[in-house]
C-alpha cells in the first residue's frame, strides 16, 4: 500500500510538473529589443558633436493567462558627452560616461475584465491618441518627451489606468485616468533653448541672470489628475473619433517676473514664477482612403480653465513710494478663449514602390493662443531600391510660416534628405542631414546655426 | 432562305457554345473558390523564404488566422525587426496595419494594395482572402491532361493586372499555377502551389511566387494548419489586432 501511494505520489508529481512546464513554455516571458546608436555632428567649423546616444531598448512581454498580459519597455542609455570640469569628476563614472535608465512602460492588461467587452490596462503606459502621422494635436494624455526636438511626437508614458469598452467591432469607448501630473521634459544638448521664448528687455537693461521657480500642482487628485474619454467609430469607410480631456498643459507658463538691479550699468536679474495651467481639450479625428489616397485629419480645441496673467514686478528698479500701478505691469499671456490646433495629411503609394506623405499642421506643441499658432507644411518622398534594402528620401522636410503678411522675414525651411540601408533583416543603417534656414521668431528658424549630419544604426533582436 | 436558316442556326450554336464555355469557366472558378474557401475558418503558421536573383535567402515567419473569405489577420513573428507587425483584412476592402512601435493601428489606403506585402513577391492584393469569382471574370482557354486553363480578367479597374492565367486541377479543383500579366499584357509574376489534404480540405502547403522581372521569389510554407475551430468574428477586430 505504501508502494502504491509512493508511485501514485510520484505520478501525480510528474503530471503536475509536466503541466507546469507546459504552462511555463506557453506563457514564458518574451524578451525582444533594439539597439540604437545615434550620432550627430554639426556641419560647420570643427564639426562639434551635437548628439551622442547609445540606447538599448528591452521589451518584456508575458502572457499571464488567456485574458491578461504584462508588458514592459526599458531604456538603458549612454546619453550625452562627458562633462568633466575638475579632477573630482574623474572619480564619477556618471560624469565621465553619462548613462541613465528609464522604465518607458510597465503595465498589466486585462482583457474582458468583469465584462466580455471591457479591456483595462493598469500601470505605466503610453496612451496614443490621434490619426495624423506623428503630428497629433489630440495626443495630450501623456507628457511630451521633447528631449530630441527632431523626434516629432515622442511622448513619455504615464502611470495610469485606462480602459476600452467595445460596443461592437465598429464602436468603442476609451477612457483614461492619470492620478499624478507630470510635465513635459524639455530639449537637451544643442536644442536646449529651442523652445524658450525670446525676451525683449527695455532699452538700457542688460540681463545678467535668470532664475525661475516652478509651482507644481499639489499632489492630490483634485489638482494633479488628468482624465480623458474618447469615442471611436467606423462608418462610411472612415475611422473617426471624438474626445475630451481635462488636464494641464505640460509646458509651464510665466505668471510673475521680478526684476532686480544688479549694478548701476543697467544689469538686472529676473526671477520668474512658472505654473502649469488647467485646460479642457476637445478633439476630433478621422482617417480613411479617397481614390487610393490615404487621408487623415485631426483637430484639438483648447480651452484654458482661466485667463493667465503675467505680472512683471519692476518695483526694485523704481524709488520707494512709486505707485504700484507704475511698477507692476499686468499682461494677459493666455486669454480664456478657445483656440484650435489641427493637422491634415495624405499619403500615396505609387506603383513603382515610391511613397509620398504630406501634412499641414496649424500650431506646434509649444504654441498657445489664437495669435501664436504658426503654419507648418511637411513633406516626405521616399523610394526603395534593391529588393527594398536601400531607401532614399531625396525630398523630406518642412516649410514653416510664422507671419503670412511678412513671410520674407518670418519663415523657416527644414531639409532632411536621408539614405537608409537594411544590412540584414534586423540591422538598418541610416545616414541623413538636417539643414535649417529661416528668419523670425519660430523654433526652426532659431536652429539655423545647427545644421547637422546624422548617423544611426538600429539593430532589432 | 435555307442559307439564312443555316446562318441563324450557326449563330445560335456559336452563342450556345460560348455560353456553355462561360458557364464552364464560371463553374470551374466557383469550384476553385469552394476548395480554397470552404473551411469555415483556419489558423496556421507560415514560413516565408525570400530568394533573390543571386540565390541569397532570407526568412520571415508569421501566424495567420482566417474566417470565411474576407476576414484575416496576418501577424509577423520573425525577424525581430518585423515581429508584431500585423495586417487585418476585413470585408469591403478595409485593411488595417498595426505597427507595435507606434502603438496604434492605421487604415491602409487602397493605393498600397498593389505594393509588395512586407518585401515578398505577393502584393497586399494577392494576400486578400477574396473569392476569385468576386475578383475576376473567367474564360476557359483550354484543357491539359490534368488541368483546366482559365483566363481571369479583373473586375476592378484598380487591379494592377490585365489578366491572370490559372491552371486548375481537373479532379480536385485547386489552382496548380497562376500567371499574372501587367497592363501591357506582359507576364510579370508566376505562382505555383503544392496542395496537401488536411482532414476534408485541400491546403496549399507550399506556395511559390516568382517575380520574373526581378528574378526574385517568395515561398510560403504552411504548418500547424487547423480548420473549423469556430473562430468568432470578434477575433477579427482592431481590438484583437492590437493584442
Amino acid at each position: 500500500m505504501k508502494h502504491t501511494n509512493l508511485i501514485f505520489a510520484i505520478l501525480l508529481l510528474l503530471i503536475i510538473s509536466t503541466n507546469i512546464a507546459n504552462a511555463q513554455e506557453d506563457n514564458k516571458v518574451k524578451l525582444s529589443g533594439k539597439f540604437l546608436t545615434d550620432q550627430r555632428f554639426l556641419i560647420k567649423d570643427q564639426n562639434d558633436w551635437a548628439w551622442n546616444e547609445n540606447r538599448l531598448t528591452l521589451k518584456f512581454d508575458k502572457k499571464i493567462s488567456g485574458n491578461s498580459k504584462f508588458y514592459s519597455e526599458v531604456w538603458l542609455r549612454n546619453f550625452g558627452l562627458s562633462n568633466i570640469n575638475s579632477s573630482n569628476d574623474l572619480y564619477n563614472k556618471g560624469i565621465i560616461d553619462p548613462y541613465n535608465l528609464e522604465v518607458r512602460e510597465a503595465y498589466v492588461q486585462l482583457y474582458s475584465f468583469l465584462n466580455e467587452n471591457l479591456d483595462i490596462k493598469i500601470g505605466r503606459q503610453r496612451i496614443v491618441w490621434g490619426t495624423a502621422d506623428k503630428l497629433n494635436p489630440t495626443d495630450n494624455l501623456n507628457p511630451y518627451d521633447l528631449e530630441d526636438i527632431l523626434d516629432f511626437g515622442r511622448h513619455r508614458s504615464s502611470d495610469a489606468i485606462s480602459f476600452d469598452y467595445y460596443f461592437n467591432s465598429e464602436f468603442s469607448l476609451h477612457g483614461a485616468f492619470i492620478p499624478f501630473f507630470q510635465p513635459a521634459n524639455m530639449p537637451v544638448g544643442i536644442f536646449a533653448n529651442a523652445l524658450n521664448p525670446s525676451m525683449k528687455l527695455p532699452e538700457g537693461m542688460i540681463l545678467m541672470g535668470l532664475n525661475d521657480k516652478i509651482n507644481m500642482p499639489e499632489y492630490n487628485l483634485a489638482e494633479s489628475s488628468t482624465a480623458g474619454m474618447k469615442f471611436k467609430a467606423f462608418a462610411a469607410g472612415f475611422d473617426f473619433s471624438l474626445s475630451y480631456l481635462w488636464g494641464r498643459d505640460g509646458m509651464p507658463i510665466a505668471t510673475y517676473n521680478t526684476f532686480t538691479s544688479v549694478d548701476i550699468l543697467g544689469g538686472i536679474n529676473i526671477n520668474t514664477d512658472l505654473a502649469f495651467y488647467r485646460t479642457h481639450i476637445i478633439g476630433a479625428d478621422l482617417a480613411g482612403s479617397l481614390g487610393g489616397v490615404g487621408v487623415w485629419a485631426e483637430a484639438a480645441l483648447f480651452l484654458p480653465d482661466n485667463q493667465i496673467n503675467m505680472k512683471t514686478d519692476l518695483s526694485a528698479l523704481y524709488p520707494q513710494g512709486t505707485p504700484t500701478e507704475m511698477t507692476i505691469i499686468d499682461t494677459i499671456v493666455l486669454k480664456k478663449e478657445a483656440y484650435v490646433k489641427f493637422t491634415v495629411g495624405a499619403d500615396y503609394n505609387f506603383s513603382d514602390g515610391s511613397y509620398l506623405n504630406f501634412q499641414y499642421m496649424h500650431g506646434f506643441v509649444n504654441e498657445r493662443g489664437n495669435d501664436n499658432l504658426n503654419d507648418y507644411f511637411f513633406i516626405r518622398f521616399e523610394k526603395k531600391f534593391f529588393e527594398e534594402k536601400l531607401k532614399i528620401v531625396p525630398i523630406g522636410g518642412g516649410f514653416i510660416v510664422s507671419k503670412w503678411d511678412d513671410m520674407n522675414n518670418n519663415y523657416a525651411l527644414i531639409y532632411v534628405p536621408e539614405i537608409s540601408y537594411m544590412a540584414t533583416d534586423n540591422a538598418e543603417i541610416i545616414l541623413s542631414s538636417v539643414i535649417f534656414n529661416g528668419k523670425g521668431d519660430n523654433i526652426f528658424a532659431n536652429l539655423s546655426d545647427y545644421n547637422m549630419s546624422m548617423f544611426k544604426l538600429k539593430y532589432s533582436f | 432562305m435555307r442559307n439564312l436558316k443555316l446562318s441563324v442556326l450557326l449563330v445560335l450554336f456559336l452563342f450556345a457554345g460560348f455560353n456553355t464555355n462561360a458557364q464552364d469557366a464560371d463553374t470551374i472558378l466557383k469550384k476553385v473558390d469552394e476548395v480554397m474557401y470552404s473551411p469555415k475558418d483556419m489558423t496556421g503558421e507560415t514560413k516565408i523564404v525570400l530568394t533573390n536573383k543571386s540565390g541569397k535567402q532570407s526568412t520571415r515567419e508569421a501566424n495567420i488566422i482566417q474566417k470565411g473569405t474576407d476576414k484575416r489577420i496576418f501577424r509577423f513573428t520573425s525577424p525581430s525587426s518585423q515581429a508584431g507587425i500585423a495586417v487585418l483584412s476585413l470585408p469591403d476592402d478595409v485593411m488595417y496595419l498595426y505597427m507595435p512601435a507606434f502603438r496604434k493601428e492605421r487604415r491602409i489606403s487602397s493605393s498600397v494594395k498593389s505594393q509588395k506585402f512586407a518585401g515578398t513577391d505577393f502584393s497586399y492584393d494577392d494576400m486578400e482572402a477574396k473569392p476569385n469569382a468576386e475578383k475576376y471574370s473567367p474564360k476557359l482557354l483550354g484543357t491539359e491532361e490534368n488541368a483546366f486553363i482559365l483566363e481571369l480578367k479583373p473586375k476592378s479597374k484598380k487591379s494592377s493586372y490585365s489578366k491572370v492565367i490559372m491552371k486548375v486541377h481537373k479532379i480536385n479543383y485547386y489552382p496548380i499555377s497562376v500567371e499574372f500579366y501587367d497592363k501591357g499584357n506582359k507576364k510579370i509574376k508566376e505562382g505555383k502551389s503544392v496542395y496537401k489534404k488536411i482532414g476534408k480540405y485541400w491546403n496549399a502547403q507550399e506556395m511559390t511566387m516568382t517575380n520574373l522581372k526581378k528574378n526574385h521569389s517568395t515561398k510560403m510554407i504552411m504548418s500547424n494548419v487547423k480548420y473549423d475551430q469556430n473562430l468568432s468574428d470578434d477575433e477579427f477586430t482592431v481590438r484583437k489586432l492590437k493584442q
